[in-house]
């Protein structure tokens, strides 16, 4: 599906990320495995640090304190937030949404618009896509979309195929309107004959959790890891993102007539460096222009990638006076790829805090 | 077929690979290794294997056939 949005922008963007940091070289020990090979597999992808929450932090908790502290610091006004949308996997619970939790907690009115939308990687390019469709609503002229998970929580640390790249965070970013009349074009493919390439098998109506849901099984190459899991195909991952990616952001930029080397940074989801790496390869990219330092820092937390790769690399340039045209491109669980150009500048803030 | 060789002996960190060599009796054979050999064949060879197309193959002659088949298809 192609999108075209006009006279919207995104005016600020604030990172939260857990203070508990970990440190690859003291988590391998933990692995079924030589140490050496667990060392290339660091090399290779990228693995270094990573935060996540202690295990009782849910996504609410870290949404809380990064609104609350624009708030705090008048970057943003209570009564200005007409919708809260959080994107997540990894809810506070099955019912109410989550997004309505953190409405009360943050004691916004009642004509605020609640909602939690379930997507993956590619849930920064859909959570904007959806805010753009609010305010083309005339009494909408703000939307706080949050992004957030909290994934480490159900990651076995048996699995190294998972366990050393998963991170957790949240983002905030005000979507709101812009004055200048400047297309943003996006583009989205799912398939979900795909979708257990990246799932968590037990927990839902599908599979309840039980004593035997959370056993540790071998699943091959001394891995080992429960029902309750999350479990990734990384090599179908992969081929997923070799094949796919690249035409969709190809097509979307001959949607717009933007060539390639227009684009000022392509800022994609970071599932680790030797992804992003090939991809750019593929795509013939400079690395530069792809950022791929979020894992080796943070570690990997789903759709809150595309912002921690903007803060933690544009900060400087996007609150000062240039403007930059970019790509953003989400690819995972789903399987969902989804693409957005837009430009980006004139940050109020963009920025990453620690929780707490 | 021995450009092959030599870039499949690169990510095994071996000196030398040969025809008949068991690839999945390296000990440095794992799943890194399968995704390296996977991204190389892609940026080499414009091919994508799975996972899965593993199983089937055990010497290095068995996965430049594969590649080859793959090619022709």
């Amino acid at each position: 599906m192609n999108f075209t949005f006009h006279r919207k922008r995104i005016s600020g963007i604030s990172a939260v990320v857990p203070a508990r940091e970990r440190s690859f070289v003291e988590e391998m020990r933990n692995f079924n495995f030589p140490e050496a090979r667990s060392l290339k597999l660091k090399e290779v992808m990228g693995y270094d640090k990573r935060r996540i929450v202690e295990p009782h932090v849910c996504v609410s908790d870290l949404a809380v304190f990064g609104v609350q502290s624009l708030f705090d610091r008048g970057l943003l006004a209570r009564d200005e937030v007409d919708a809260l949308l959080l994107v997540t996997q990894s809810p506070d619970y099955f019912m109410p949404p989550t997004s309505n939790i953190i409405q009360g907690r943050l004691g916004l009115n009642q004509d605020t618009v609640c909602l939690d939308v379930n997507q993956a990687c590619a849930g920064f390019v859909i959570g904007l896509i959806q805010a753009f469709m609010l305010l083309d609503q005339e009494s909408i002229k703000k939307v706080v979309l949050i992004n957030g998970d909290v994934l480490s929580r159900k990651t076995s640390a048996k699995d190294r195929n998972i366990y050393p790249l998963i991170g957790d965070a949240a983002s905030i970013t005000i979507v709101e309107r812009d004055a200048r009349n400047l297309p943003i074009h996006a583009s989205l493919k799912m398939d979900g004959t795909r979708s257990e390439t990246l799932m968590i098998p037990a927990g839902g109506m599908r599979m309840p959790s039980t004593p035997e849901t959370a056993v540790l099984q071998n699943v091959g190459d001394n891995n080992l890891r429960a029902k309750d899991h999350l479990l990734m195909d990384g090599t179908a991952i992969f081929n997923f993102v070799q094949l796919e990616v690249p035409p969709l952001i190809e097509g979307l930029l001959a949607r717009a007539g933007v060539p390639i080397g227009s684009v000022d940074y392509f800022l994609c989801h970071q599932p680790n460096r030797f992804m992003l790496q090939k991809l750019a390869d593929k795509m013939k990219v400079p690395y530069a222009k792809m950022p791929n330092n979020v894992v080796e820092k943070f570690g990997n937390s789903g759709s809150t990638t595309i912002p921690l790769a903007i803060t933690l690399n544009l900060a400087d340039k996007l609150t000062g006076n240039s403007e930059l045209q970019t790509c953003m491109a989400g690819f995972g669980g789903g399987l969902v790829w989804a693409a957005m150009l837009m430009r980006l500048g004139g940050l109020a803030f963009c920025e990453i805090i620690d929780y707490p | 077929m021995n450009e092959f060789l030599a870039k499949v002996a690169r990510i095994l960190e071996v000196g030398e690979v040969k025809e008949t060599d068991d690839l999945k009796a390296f000990p440095q054979w794992d799943s890194l290794t399968v995704l390296s050999v996977i991204a190389m064949l892609d940026a080499d060879y414009g091919i994508n294997l799975r996972a899965a197309d593993f199983q089937q193959i055990s010497t290095a002659d068995d996965l430049w056939k594969l590649v080859q088949a793959k090619k022709a298809a």
